[in-house]
């Protein structure tokens, strides 16, 4: 479900992801709601997952509507890289 | 020792037949004739992720798999015999929404128990999908990808002909097969229980 290189995103609440969720499709960027992975420690267990190619869109649009997410993390092999930190 | 051949079949079906095979089997080494690509990775995927070894050969056009057990048992399957019924264990998934509530969060909460799924060792053998729930089995659905990696690791996925027809969806069906209440009401009375998230 996660491809290597793939950035998941967590937020601080199941309001914010499904905003983000919505807003993201509404754009139609190709992102997908999935379920946090157990490795990394989300409060609603949603997470929403994107590849390279839109990351500058899909971080761009969230950013301008105040909902970037509490952490990013890009897949690695076997685990997860941190590369968000908490807004 | 049992033969199947499985060649021609199309992605899940190929492991769902090597499944019911090896369970008919009882610890019997089977033959199994695949062709390359997926339903050989499939397949070969799916018998070592349950203990048991296989061995290939490469014929012309395909290949064959020779599977020797037992198949390491799944905590369900370890547990005392009288401890369960006989039977498999079936989802019956009635609608695109899990819960009462409001409908963007109860669809949510579908899409998300269903992609959890994956992350479980223990799977239902089937999930049926009736009324809305079809709706999850289309084309356009998000958890597409997720129907046909649980039927990759063995689960029967099946959608209700009338409700696929309801929709006028029937043409647009994107994981598992085509099923009708007769199967549906004799599998859940035959079944060891039936869950409905």
């Amino acid at each position: 479900m996660i491809k290597d290189g793939d950035f998941v995103a967590i937020f601080n609440s199941i309001h914010r992801v499904m905003e983000a969720e919505r807003l993201l499709k509404d754009k139609q960027l190709k992102i997908l709601l999935i379920p946090a992975p157990r490795a990394l420690a989300a409060d609603c267990g949603l997470a929403i997952r994107y590849a390279e190619d839109v990351r500058g869109e899909v971080e761009g649009t969230l950013a301008a509507a105040g909902l970037l997410p509490r952490d990013l993390y890009r897949k690695n092999g076997d685990s997860f890289e941190k590369i968000g930190e908490e807004q | 020792m049992n033969n199947l051949d499985v060649r021609g079949m199309a992605c899940p079906l190929p492991v769902v037949q090597v499944k019911r095979a090896l369970e008919a089997a009882q610890g019997a080494e089977l033959r199994v004739l695949l062709d390359d690509g997926a339903p050989r990775e499939n397949v070969k995927r799916f018998a070592q992720g349950r203990g048991y070894r296989v061995q290939e050969e490469q014929l012309e056009g395909g290949f064959a798999f020779t599977i020797t057990g037992p198949g390491t048992p799944t905590a369900r399957e370890a547990a005392p015999a009288a401890a369960v019924a006989a039977g498999p264990t079936v989802m019956l998934i009635g609608s695109d929404r899990m819960g009462d509530g409001p409908e963007d969060l109860g669809r949510l909460l579908m899409k998300n128990f269903i992609m959890t799924l994956l992350d479980l060792s223990e799977l239902p053998d089937r999930i049926f999908f009736v009324n809305t729930g079809v709706l999850l089995a289309v084309e356009g659905s998000e958890v597409v990808e997720t129907l046909n990696e649980l039927g990759n690791r063995g689960v029967e996925v099946l959608s209700c002909g009338i409700c696929l027809d309801f929709f006028k969806k029937k043409e647009s069906l994107a994981a598992g097969g085509v099923t009708n209440m007769f199967t549906i009401a004799e599998t859940m009375l035959n079944a060891r229980s039936v869950l409905r998230p």
